[in-house]
């Protein structure tokens, strides 16, 4: 009997690994220099298992993503605590521990099931500052451990925790797979499924805002057209095509329209698209390119790219007074601007002595400020507690993902296993 | 000119039958068939003549260009084909810019493809954008190569 349940265990553990298997890494290129000191020690669990190691892994792994954090390594820790009492204070101080997090694990009635009960402690207050329980399959413990995860986060840094998110991106053709693919994962990379394959170019992942369904361009027709998919049933819905190029979906913070770019009327303008209508509303009349609308976070505007001066700029359209202004002056290349979820700012790509950066712009000063150091950059996406941009770069002649903190101190690389990635789409968050 | 218009008709004859094997893009244009999903469309098959290229950021046509297109709208003429110009970029910029920017270099073809004569209703346009390069690699020597616009018979 118990050799039948170490087998299952078993079997268990190897189908974690080979069928999660991380398709985009994080990689660290540099981290702050004073991060918060923070210990996950092992947690407690009811039946042995080899499971056990993965839980404070996950939020290890988690925590150290963007580099805001330290976490202390299990052998260096003088106890290893699994209830409140255990927890003497003095020697997590001595080991200049700020915060730390002790759990146990029980299984439920039901037996693929655990209910994982930690509590978070603050050092230097010598008090606990939360305790929490997360009930969840034992086969997706990364679930459960990316939502405690993002409860110490929140508890801590005072910031949602974005650990539970995820990332869309475009796979191009590669001699593994010689489709385009639309894949998402877990934002450490993990859970990478594909929803779409085709071979011809697939574009532009755009989220609904109840992370349901993704809007992306397919050209499987022959030419560019909108499609919207639901995650779950992976059930399609072509928006009509309509002559020219049909691009660039955006989803509106309701859900209920996407703005989008047609060039129908001759040359690409901007319109929105009605889900409930099902009509076309058009948003720019003009003889240049308008196109890469983005939503503002209050539905009040949409951010553009346009040439209209001459050169690519950034421009906002006030949906309710219809007036056009144009945000960026510096340079003669700002495009594909996405706004800062506080609505103060935007992030887009800035060519400066012919090359193209990530850059973001304070909308009240104007101040630019250039985040990446690479060139060839496109296509940032902000997670959705504001603090971390994830962009498309070059490794050589490779797309690759990157990412940077806003504050600029930590980078990081996404290498893919398989294919190339590009086109990242950070998913909102999710109750 | 005979001999031309024959050459071209063989030239075609022999395309069209090597449509169906031919399925990758990675090739040069000039010499490949489209690998759109249906095989619908098929290179005009007037070898390298039926690609033009442009300047960075540019969708106007030199004179180089302005001589391949008059040509091209005679062939198009004298056969009574139907074209599908597509519209390419290089990889620098953001790729929803560059589906703009490629489709004005289709746009641009397919007008002086009019003003050569070529009904309108005989011309398609199509963008792809920086979605499909030719030549792989970041520098001028790829991207001069997929800066271009092609034009297709179907």
């Amino acid at each position: 009997m118990i050799n039948y349940k170490n087998l299952l265990i078993l079997f268990i553990s190897t189908f974690f690994f080979s069928s999660t298997f991380s398709q985009l890494r994080i990689e660290i290129k540099g981290g702050v220099e004073d991060p918060i000191n923070i210990a996950i020690v092992p947690m407690k669990w009811e039946l042995e298992s080899p499971q056990a190691i993965y839980i404070h892994k996950i939020i290890e792994s988690d925590l150290e993503s963007f580099g805001e954090f330290s976490v202390l390594s299990p052998e260096r820790m003088l106890s290893l605590p699994t209830s409140k009492d255990e927890v003497f204070y003095k020697d997590w101080r001595l080991l200049g521990v700020d915060y730390l997090v002790i759990g146990q694990v029980k299984n439920t009635e039901f037996n693929a099931e655990v209910i994982v009960s930690y509590i978070l402690f603050d050092i230097a207050r010598e008090k606990y500052i939360h305790r929490g329980d997360v009930i969840g399959p034992i086969q997706s413990l990364r679930k459960a451990g990316h939502k405690i995860s993002d409860v110490i986060y929140k508890k801590i840094q005072g910031l949602p925790g974005i650990f539970s998110t995820k990332l869309a991106y475009i796979d191009k053709p590669s001699q593994i797979d010689p489709n385009y693919n639309l894949r998402i994962s877990d934002i450490d990379g993990f859970e990478s499924i594909s929803l779409f394959s085709s071979p011809q170019p697939l574009m532009s992942p755009s989220w609904s805002p109840d992370r349901t369904k993704i809007a992306y361009v397919s050209f499987e027709e022959g030419t560019s057209r909108i499609f919207i998919q639901e995650l779950v049933s992976a059930k399609r819905i072509g928006l009509k095509h309509e002559e020219g190029i049909n691009s660039s979906p955006n989803w509106s913070p309701n859900g209920d329209m996407i703005a989008a770019v047609l060039s129908k009327s001759g040359n690409p303008d901007l319109f929105i698209y009605d889900l409930k209508e099902r009509s076309w509303i058009q948003i720019t009349k003009h003889f240049g390119i308008d196109t890469e609308p983005d939503w503002a976070p209050n539905s009040k505007s949409i951010l553009f790219t346009s040439n209209r001066s001459g050169s690519p700029q950034i421009y906002e359209a006030n949906l309710r007074t219809n007036k056009i202004k144009r945000l960026t002056f510096e340079g003669t290349y700002n495009a594909r601007a996405r706004y800062l979820p506080n609505g103060k700012g935007i992030v887009f790509v800035h060519r400066r002595n012919g090359i193209f950066h990530i850059a973001t712009q304070n909308l009240r000063s104007g101040k630019v400020k250039i985040l990446t150091d690479t060139s060839l950059d496109e296509s940032p996406t902000v997670s959705p507690n504001g603090n971390v941009i994830i962009y498309a770069t070059k490794d050589g002649d490779k797309d690759i993902l990157a990412g940077i903190t806003m504050d600029g101190k930590t980078k990081f690389i996404m290498p893919s296993l398989k294919g190339e990635a590009r086109e990242p789409a950070w998913s909102p968050l999710i109750d | 000119m005979n001999f031309t218009k024959k050459t071209f008709l063989f030239s075609i004859a022999i395309l069209i039958a090597s449509c169906s094997s031919v399925s990758s893009d990675r090739t040069n244009d000039a010499t490949a068939i489209s690998a759109s999903a249906s095989g619908a469309y098929s290179d005009s098959g007037i070898t390298s003549n039926n690609v033009l290229y442009f300047s960075y950021d540019k969708s106007d046509i030199n004179s180089e260009g302005r001589t391949k297109i008059r040509t091209l709208a005679k062939l198009i003429n004298d056969n009574n084909l139907s074209v599908r110009v597509e519209g390419h970029c290089d990889e620098r910029g953001t790729r929803e810019y560059n589906l703009a920017l490629g489709e004005q270099r289709a746009k641009t073809v397919a007008e002086l493809l009019i003003i050569n004569g070529v009904s309108s209703d005989k011309i398609q346009t199509v963008s792809y954008g920086e979605e499909k390069p030719v030549a792989e690699g970041s520098n001028e020597r790829s991207w001069s190569q997929n800066r271009r616009a092609l034009v297709k018979t179907f």
